[in-house]
């Protein structure tokens, strides 16, 4: 599994998406140094939400005989309707926080697109 | 051709909720739903179990419209669900129409993308190179933003020149609900299914099937237990319900607690009964003593313990009945009659499990799919103006509080009929000010949230004009 470029992307593709939202509010120039810098905590929270959550479906799910598109079609339905209730559960209780808002947006798009960068991969030699 | 579908559907779902309550705009979106699922899936409309769906889907749309009641927009959610999974697998149980509905709300743009490249399927991009695009579009953006940035500070005219530029008209909120339009349709408009359950499912009869090898020894050992069990609850069961007839034929002028208590009590009782009633005939007729020979007593002895409960359900709706008669229908005492009807299509379906020889799916199938109709028909009826009128009308004794803290669908009939009631000293005002309230919200409101009362309002201040 290419763990790290999974991380990069799903990191920038998570910063992008928050950013995109918190823009709504306005934009000053001051924000621009701290866009960049937030790819840091996303990057944190990124590597312990996919780590977690995502990663053990394929360490353990995969095997000879039960290839990734078989995991991801065993379990991502399943994933992606558990992320979505907790998503929209988190934007319901702070409907007036753009910047939460963001944050669970970007969480529910990241998670789903970093299950189809894994399934994506070839299979796995070692397994 | 899809790209444009999804676009204007897109555009429309963002001009129908973007900063909007719910009302006329559900409606719309409803018929552009199934505009839309029509005519990027014409074989599907062929199917009947399909058809009949996206009937129940424009008749809660129309429902939101007329009822605006909490219970019409969650039955239209429901059936917005069951509907597109129906569009991905039309054969399915209703459940996992739900499941298939749900997924492909969420995430089928997701799972198609997948698919399309895993089941090597050209994809739309093949001859662009979309990383290149990319680059050539926002890298240069970012570095221009910045250099426009830096240049702002260094001097005052060309900051001027930036200043100016003004970006207001265009609502970003506005583009971005418009974007989440797009993804929402781009989802259903190829409905997607979990495919282990929905295999699963279709492979699944509703028919039990003898396990070999039956062994009789075993089956006559279970058979004895179950005998006695079921021998020992059914005189269990007579027993109450010859001490719950002669309580209730021993007084007929119960005070509100009695019965509110004998009511909940019995439905305590009526809850744990019919629980271990399902349960212990499930367990005995988990296998092979359905094709036991020998096993007419004990099936006549679960027929008895389903009839016994279904009186017990009878006995309960009576006490219920006398209850709403006394003091008024309330949403607690209709959700008591909903709770008897489900229990007793409960003990129906058990009965039929165990006469026709079926399995626990079958249960569950057919006990899922009357519970999604009964949700469907519970949309139909304006429940507060039914309860308003029915306790004016009928109630011996009104709680007229009750009655002002329902929803705003009774503000027309309490503000109407208020001179029939005997009210208390704010009584009064309070109805007045629910009314004002209520008819302020609806002329303030936009196109997209109205519902059939913003119709009414004319004709209703009129009348009430005359009357005075």
């Amino acid at each position: 599994m290419k763990i790290p470029s999974n991380l990069a992307k799903s990191s920038l593709l998570a910063t992008g998406i928050f950013w995109v939202i918190g823009l709504t509010e306005g934009f000053e120039s001051a924000m621009l140094p701290l866009m960049f810098i937030s790819y840091i905590p996303v990057f944190v929270c990124c590597t312990g939400t996919i780590l977690l959550t995502i990663c053990p479906f394929y360490f353990f799910g995969e095997t000879k005989h039960f290839s990734k598109r078989q995991v991801f079609q065993r379990f991502y339905p399943y994933y992606s309707i558990v992320c979505f209730a907790l998503c929209a559960y988190g934007i319901y209780e702070n409907t007036n926080e753009t910047f939460l808002i963001g944050f669970f947006v970007a969480v529910f798009f990241t998670t789903m697109q970093s299950w189809i960068w894994f399934a994506k991969e070839p299979a796995d030699e070692t397994v | 051709m899809k790209i444009i579908i999804t676009t204007i559907a897109s555009m429309l779902f963002s001009t129908l909720f973007y900063d909007q309550h719910i009302g006329l705009n559900l409606t719309v979106f409803s018929l552009v739903t199934l505009v839309v699922l029509g005519i990027s899936n014409p074989s599907k409309l062929r199917m009947k179990e399909t058809l009949t769906v996206m009937g129940l889907y424009l008749l809660t749309a129309i429902l939101v419209f007329f009822n605006h009641s909490s219970l019409s927009i969650i039955a239209n959610c429901a059936v917005f669900f069951t509907l597109v999974g129906s569009f991905s697998e039309s054969t399915s149980s209703v459940y996992v129409k739900w499941l298939n509905g749900i997924y492909s709300s969420i995430a089928g743009t997701f799972h198609r993308n997948f698919e399309n490249k895993s089941e090597n399927k050209k994809p739309w991009n093949e001859d662009v190179d979309v990383l290149h695009l990319v680059k050539i579009i926002v890298i240069p953006l970012v570095v221009v933003i910045l250099f426009v940035l830096l240049y702002k500070d260094g001097n005052p005219f060309f900051d001027s020149i930036v200043s100016a530029i003004n970006f207001d008209f265009i609502n970003f909120q506005w583009v971005l609900f418009c974007l989440l339009g797009y993804y929402l349709f781009s989802n259903i408009i190829v409905p997607v299914k979990v495919q282990p359950a929905t295999d699963s499912d279709l492979a699944t009869e509703n028919q039990l099937k003898p396990f070999e090898p039956l062994n009789e020894d075993k089956l006559k050992k279970e058979k004895q237990l179950g005998t006695v069990l079921l021998a020992l609850l059914n005189t269990l069961i007579v027993l109450y319900i010859i001490s719950d007839i002669a309580f209730l034929l021993s007084n007929t002028n119960f005070a509100a607690s009695v019965l509110s208590n004998q009511v909940h009590n019995g439905i305590n009782a009526l809850i744990a009964s019919i629980i271990f009633a399902i349960i212990i005939i499930l367990y005995f007729f988990r296998g092979n003593l359905n094709f036991f020979d020998d096993n007419k007593t004990l099936k006549n002895l679960s027929y008895l313990w389903i009839f016994l409960n279904a009186f017990l359900v009878l006995l309960i709706i009576v006490k219920n009945a006398q209850y709403i008669d006394a003091f008024g229908l309330t949403y607690k005492r209709i959700g008591v009659y909903v709770y008897l009807f489900m229990t007793f299509i409960g003990l129906t379906t058990t009965f039929l499990k165990v006469y026709q020889i079926k399995n626990l799916w079958f249960l569950f199938r057919r006990n899922v799919s009357v519970a999604f109709m009964l949700l469907v028909l519970c949309s139909v009826v304006n429940w507060d103006a039914f309860i308003t009128n029915y306790n004016i009308k009928n109630a011996d004794s009104l709680d007229v509080n009750y009655l002002i803290e329902l929803s705003n669908n009774n503000a027309f009939i309490l503000h109407q009929k208020k001179d029939r009631m005997v009210l208390k000293s704010n009584q009064g005002a309070r109805i007045d000010l629910k009314y004002s309230n209520y008819v302020s919200a609806l002329e303030q409101s936009n196109w997209q949230e109205w519902s059939y009362d913003n119709l009414k309002i004319k004709t209703d201040i009129k009348s009430y004009e005359d009357t005075k």
